[in-house]
């Protein structure tokens, strides 16, 4: 079926975050050469194959409706990617997509696709590069390829499998030996084991795009324990929504099926990593956290709305708690607001209404934040603030959609 | 029937190549005649190889000879049955802004697979559609029709693949397995093609047809010629006649 081709070759893009997570394969990063230079173009049929099959997805997604129109973000993200590469790399094309899930992937061809979850996420550049640095990593190694190469000589060796077996089942059966069952489920063990190793497989490539992307960090001048940090902060986040939900915190890359490392070892080898390179002389400039925050400003309204739809209030209170390590700013009060008021349980109308305030006191705080902590103080019964506030709304955005309903609430 | 002579029987059916075409259409349709204006909507064409696991690894220069084969198909066929057709490899050549091509050509993909698998897979059929063919694209065909001035658009999508030598030996594996009374034949290479005429005036699919072959070439000339034949010229023909040779 034509689907499931365009399925393959979409879990054919190498993928960060795929929320799973690299068996302790310690790969020594400066052992790590780029296998493609900037001009490479493939030669072999089957790779240039992928990459013209790739075409037609690259369209859609260069007018997809979810791709982000913000074109100094494009170009800041440009000069990281560029910074981490060394040189200018107009064969990596990036887009920026809006999908609030943790997560960026590489195509084989050089289409490298950055979500805005990921950069809901990220506090400094140093964070934003050590993912860039691994997507890269999957680029300038071939993994796509490579993978591509080993399923298709693994599912040919499990056809096989499965064909004899045929044979010896229809031969049991046609002896009159009932036992044609045992035959086949034989043979499904044997292609088991041909699958996991196909995930083993995957799991060395994460590492090893993990160890590249890494060292590329370490000689950008860039804090190479930013990888591990990143992965910490995710580690934690899925911790505070399982809380939330009242489950236990269970690690989805932790199974053998899993492609990606079980993530408390993916921190543990990134840690590994940055701390050898550090020995060996690797020294960071800056974390790059104004730049990241100048880019990034902009956006950050739209991120934490994103994320804050998805109704995963443990993870996004996280989030935005996260975030305000390096500071409290207006948006991130009125969306912890806005997470309490979502949650909806006891008490949370109060923690609300505390966090529109604190907004509302800060000197960034967005127009919500004023209609918000309105609309709280009115509940309350303090009419005479409750308007101020709503009035101060109207002045900050007198043509907003809801402009009219504000009036009547003041007409009252 | 013996349990050992029906799965010979039925492999010796599969061996013998054949191609089937199932066309539908909506109420009282006809096909274009007189002057007309249609477009081919960036016809869909790839060609791969059949690893001896079963993946289909799309091959470059087939496709492009694919591609070349079929496109002088379309020309020279569509030019016997009146109108202007053009054919649009790109997204400027289809008289558009890059978005609603896109668009549209997504939007067809979604439901020419709905009609495939409603229509043309057995038990998949919806009760509401019984006895209908009424899917359409909508206002963004109209809107479409409106703007570059064509009456119709014809989607075509074609996929072509072809045995790699560890896969025709895998074949032979499962045809000794008939032998003894127990079938496993992994598929080979197969045709499938489907075009899908819209007319743009209401924005609805008026006709489509399936073709699924075990046999040809459009690699060749002479296979892309029978292909785009016997996707297009049962149209117009009684839609319940099911064509098999």
């Amino acid at each position: 079926m034509p689907a499931s081709r365009r399925q393959f070759m979409f879990a054919a893009g190498g993928c960060a975050a795929c929320l799973s997570g690299l068996a302790r394969a310690h790969v020594l990063p400066t052992d790590l050469e780029p296998l493609v230079n900037a001009n490479y173009q493939p030669t072999d049929p089957d790779e240039r194959g992928i990459w013209q099959a790739m075409e037609r997805i690259e369209e859609s997604i260069q007018t997809s409706p979810q791709l982000l129109q913000a074109p100094a973000l494009q170009a800041y993200t440009r000069q990281v990617v560029e910074r981490l590469v060394g040189r200018p790399a107009p064969e990596l094309r990036i887009y920026l997509m809006r999908d609030a899930s943790f997560n960026a992937a590489m195509f084989p061809s050089g289409m490298m696709i950055v979500h805005t979850g990921l950069m809901a996420r990220v506090r400094d550049e140093s964070q934003y590069a050590a993912v860039l640095g691994h997507e890269s990593g999957h680029y300038f190694r071939k993994h796509t390829i490579e993978s591509y190469r080993s399923i298709r000589s693994r599912s040919a060796a499990m056809a096989f499998v499965a064909a004899t077996a045929s044979v010896a089942a229809g031969a049991t059966a046609a002896s009159g030996y009932s036992g044609a069952g045992t035959w086949i489920d034989a043979a499904n063990l044997v292609s088991m084991a041909v699958v996991l190793s196909v995930f083993q497989f995957s799991r060395a490539q994460e590492a090893e795009a993990d160890a590249y992307g890494v060292a590329l960090m370490a000689r950008a001048g860039y804090s190479p324990g930013a990888a591990a940090q990143i992965w910490k902060q995710l580690i934690d986040e899925r911790k505070a929504s399982a809380a939330q939900r009242n489950k236990h915190y269970r690690d989805r890359a932790n199974s053998a099926f899993s492609t990606h490392p079980p993530s408390e070892d993916r921190m543990q080898d990134l840690a590994d990593t940055a701390a050898y390179l550090v020995r060996n002389g690797a020294a960071a400039t800056s974390d790059g956290r104004a730049e990241w925050q100048a880019v990034i400003a902009p956006y950050r309204a739209q991120l934490l709305e994103e994320q804050i739809k998805l109704n995963d209030p443990g993870a996004s209170l996280y989030l935005v708690q996260n975030l305000a390590q390096d500071g409290w700013t207006g948006p991130l009060r009125y969306n912890e607001g806005e997470i309490y008021r979502l949650r909806g349980a006891t008490g949370d109308d109060a923690k609300a209404a505390a966090a529109y305030a604190a907004s509302t006191a800060l000197p960034d705080a967005p127009p919500e934040a004023w209609r918000a902590h309105g609309y709280a103080l009115l509940k309350t019964g303090n009419v005479a603030d409750g308007h101020a506030a709503l009035d101060r709304y109207l002045a900050m955005v007198p043509d907003a959609k809801d402009a009219g309903v504000v009036r009547f609430t003041l007409a009252q | 029937m013996d349990r050992r002579v029906m799965p010979v029987a039925t492999i010796l059916l599969l061996l013998a190549g054949c191609t089937s075409t199932r066309q539908q259409s909506s109420a009282g349709f006809v096909p274009p005649a007189g002057t007309y204006k249609l477009i081919v909507m960036r016809p869909d064409i790839a060609v791969s190889l059949v690893t001896a696991g079963g993946q289909l690894e799309q091959r470059e220069d087939w496709t492009l000879q694919a591609r070349d084969n079929v496109l002088a198909s379309l020309r020279s066929q569509q030019a016997r049955r009146g109108g202007t057709t053009q054919i649009a490899l790109t997204r400027a050549e289809a008289g558009s802004d890059d978005a609603t091509i896109i668009e549209l050509n997504q939007l067809h993909e979604v439901v020419g697979q709905s009609i495939m698998l409603h229509k043309f897979s057995p038990g998949s059929a919806l009760p509401s559609k019984k006895g209908k063919f009424d899917w359409t694209l909508g206002a963004l065909a109209t809107q479409y029709g409106g703007q570059s001035g064509y009456d119709y658009a014809l989607f075509l999508f074609a996929r072509d693949s072809f045995s790699s030598s560890g896969r025709a030996a895998l074949q032979a594996v499962g045809v000794l397995g008939c032998m003894v009374g127990f079938c496993y034949i992994p598929q080979g290479g197969i045709q499938q093609a489907f075009a899908s005429l819209v007319d743009l005036k209401t924005g609805d699919v008026v006709w489509f047809n399936f073709l699924t072959s075990d046999l040809g070439d459009i690699r060749t000339t002479e296979g892309a010629n029978t292909m785009v034949a016997q996707l297009l010229n049962p149209m117009g023909q009684d839609p319940k006649k099911k064509s098999k040779d």
